[in-house]
């Protein structure tokens, strides 16, 4: 099936009565997901996986989809009205986005904000479906060497390119790999690692892993807000709409930030952050009056949004196409797959054509959606932002809890859950980023597989990896992002300026 | 910036902690049945990877503490004694959910937090411990065919 053809099918898929509810719900939990400052995507589509128990897979996935997408738009509503992104990705949002709020300018700030993430999100959709297919038709021909390079080299630029510290990235990536060598090992019986714990036997759930990490983990965030913080909010007033002449110069900064956001998001590793920030340079750098930047200038909300948004569908390239995640949100989302028994890369397009071509298409409509939610309703979306965030902090760990004890019935996820909550929060402290250690977690036990295999076809001889060329490409690639990362780490945050705390907020996500 | 002092301290944690998962790994059962490598090869690259990683880190911290000056952070002891303190808690919760119930469990301690979290609002709090409670419980139970723990209560 042609990409236009996939596009024209997945949207009889997507347009089905369930299909529209369900897609409807994901993006509205994600719009208010993202209104809760500190919960990311990655956070809010684990705390919603349970209640997609039940669902069909395809129902499901559009669904998790459309909290991802969903709450990569409504973030920019509390980096304008709050002066703190909403997710990690609308950090330069901020920037512009609270000066011109002050500036009485607060209701045409979100209507460009909005505007923004439906083109780009539209644009971001069609390259998605343009590209995925024919990549999962090249990624067909991977083998067992290509996928361990793809997979090093999808984990080399995570460790690289996540966080201020290459060292921590590494560390991260190699912990998530540990995770995943726990349990029995499925070629020769042997239990590792378990300390004797049935429990772990059947490998760690990666859903504990992730709802312990962001959504528990993030509570002690808002415990910490709660005890020290003070947020001013500022009130939605005026016409939800912008002028000719805002228009005019948000124009190009869109459908540039939404061509560098794309790219970003195919790019595994980089992720909304570097986008938003490579965005707003890029933007900085054209504009006649760079002078006006972080304090007002709509071009630094127009094209962070674009680049955001069009980085969730970058992210779903080699999601789809090569089953490797391009963000943290995605791995959670992969995660999802593999819990329906669905595992992604090139034999989805051919094994689940109407689901990877519905939930390419539930984007097209997630995206009108959320133009409907953000701009009419966006003054009773935000009132999400006055709830006591002690409040909100007792509700997600009520709603985490039942969620992890639904997955196996099982209090030990609970205790697990927790564990890693407090992991999390160590990570957060030190500054190590979270994502590696997902991407390491998910892709851990095909990299061993896809390593072991390659050494059983070449009788143990390592130089196999070296004799593919895609394998060595990729291997080679991998180096260089690790040296690279080591060479100039973070320059983009030390032009900018950006307060330190407000970039580590990447690490949360990543 | 960071004190140098954290990560010097995370590097030697996790340089103890590879140690250990070599030697556990190095305990495994040899088992190669059609696999040249067996279930040892790969544990034993993540651990020499943790490793690597664990010497990076004290090698960042070396550059860092040359370069730059050490600045000492407060610690905020109330603040980590409180987060102790709802660890616990909700410990004692999750030790509780299958003996007590969900509905039991999780309405004691959400008003518990509550009661910390968003003082001086009784009433709103145990409206609000109710009103979760026995929404999450019908959502699941009703709504997605997931039975939470009944515990204590006969229903």
């Amino acid at each position: 099936m042609d990409s236009l053809h996939g596009i024209l099918h997945g949207l009889s898929v997507a347009m089905q009565p369930t299909h529209l509810l369900y897609t409807l719900i994901g993006t509205f939990i994600g719009t208010m997901i993202s209104h809760l400052p500190g919960i990311g995507p990655s956070a809010g589509i684990a705390l919603l996986i349970p209640v997609t128990f039940g669902m069909d897979p395809a129902t499901a996935l559009m669904m998790l989809a459309g909290i991802y997408y969903g709450c990569m738009y409504g973030g920019a509503v509390t980096a304008i009205l709050l002066n703190t992104p909403g997710d990690a990705a609308a950090v330069m949002t901020v920037l512009d986005g609270y000066p011109l709020a002050r500036k009485g300018r607060a209701a045409s700030t979100l209507a460009i904000a909005a505007v923004s993430s439906f083109i780009a999100g539209t644009m971001g959709v069609t390259a998605l479906a343009f590209v995925a297919a024919p990549l999962a038709a090249i990624a067909l021909h991977f083998g067992p060497t290509e996928y361990f390079g793809l997979i090093f080299f999808a984990l080399s630029t995570v460790s690289a390119l996540t966080g201020d510290s290459l060292a921590k990235g590494l560390l991260a990536t190699f912990l998530g790999l540990l995770l995943a060598t726990i349990g029995i090992d499925l070629q020769s019986g042997v239990p590792r690692f378990t300390m004797g714990l049935v429990e772990l036997q059947d490998r760690v759930n990666f859903l504990v892993v992730v709802v312990g990490l962001f959504a528990i983990a993030e509570v002690s965030r808002m415990v910490e807000g709660t005890l020290e913080g003070t947020l001013h909010t500022v009130k939605v007033q005026g016409k939800l709409w912008f002028t000719r002449e805002e228009w005019r110069r948000a124009r190009p900064a869109i459908f540039r930030g939404s061509a560098v956001g794309f790219f970003c998001g195919a790019a595994p590793g980089l992720g909304g952050t570097i986008a938003a920030m490579l965005s707003y340079i890029l933007e900085k750098k054209v504009s006649k009056h760079p002078e006006q930047f972080g304090h007002g200038a709509i071009e630094g909300v127009a094209a962070p949004e674009a680049a955001t948004n069009a980085d969730t569908c970058g992210a779903f390239v080699h999601l789809l196409a090569l089953g490797v995640p391009g963000s943290g949100a995605t791995a959670v989302i992969m995660g999802a797959f593999i819990m329906y028994g669905i595992q992604p890369g090139p034999m989805l397009f051919n094994s689940h054509p109407d689901l990877v071509w519905g939930l390419i298409a539930s984007m097209y409509i997630g995206n009108a959606m959320l133009l409907v939610l953000n701009l009419p309703l966006v003054g009773v979306l935000a009132r999400i932002l006055y709830v006591p965030p002690g409040v909100l902090l007792c509700i997600i760990l009520g709603i985490a809890s039942a969620g992890v004890y639904s997955f196996n019935y099982d209090t030990f996820d609970l205790f697990m859950a927790l564990g890693f909550g407090v992991l999390g929060y160590a990570f957060r402290k030190l500054d190590i980023p979270k994502a590696p250690l997902l991407f390491g977690l998910i892709l851990g036990h095909t990299l061993e597989q896809s390593f072991r295999q390659a050494m059983t076809i070449s009788s143990g001889d390592v130089t196999v990896f070296l004799r593919s060329p895609i394998a060595a490409g990729l291997l080679f690639c991998a180096a260089v992002s690790i040296i690279m990362s080591a060479w100039a780490k973070r320059k983009p945050r030390e032009v900018l300026g950006i307060a330190p705390g407000a970039a580590k907020e990447q690490s949360a996500e990543g | 910036m960071k004190p140098v002092m954290p990560d010097v301290v995370l590097a030697i944690c996790v340089i103890a902690g590879a140690l250990v998962y070599l030697y556990a790994d190095a305990s495994l059962p040899l088992m190669r049945i059609g696999d040249p490598l067996g279930p040892k090869a790969f544990p034993a690259l993540v651990g020499i990877g943790l490793l690597i990683s664990a010497l990076l880190l004290l090698y960042e911290a070396w550059q860092k503490h040359r370069t730059t000056e050490v600045r000492r952070h407060r610690v905020d002891f109330r603040q980590i004694g409180i987060l102790c303190a709802m660890v616990v808690w909700t410990a004692i919760y999750y030790s509780a959910f299958e003996y007590a119930g969900y509905i039991i469990s999780t309405l004691i301690f959400l008003f518990g937090l509550l009661s910390f979290f968003h003082r001086g609002h009784y009433r709103a709090n145990l409206a609000i411990a109710i009103g979760f409670t026995a929404c999450v419980d019908l959502l699941f139970s009703q709504g997605l065919g997931v039975l939470l723990p009944t515990g204590l209560l006969p229903i």
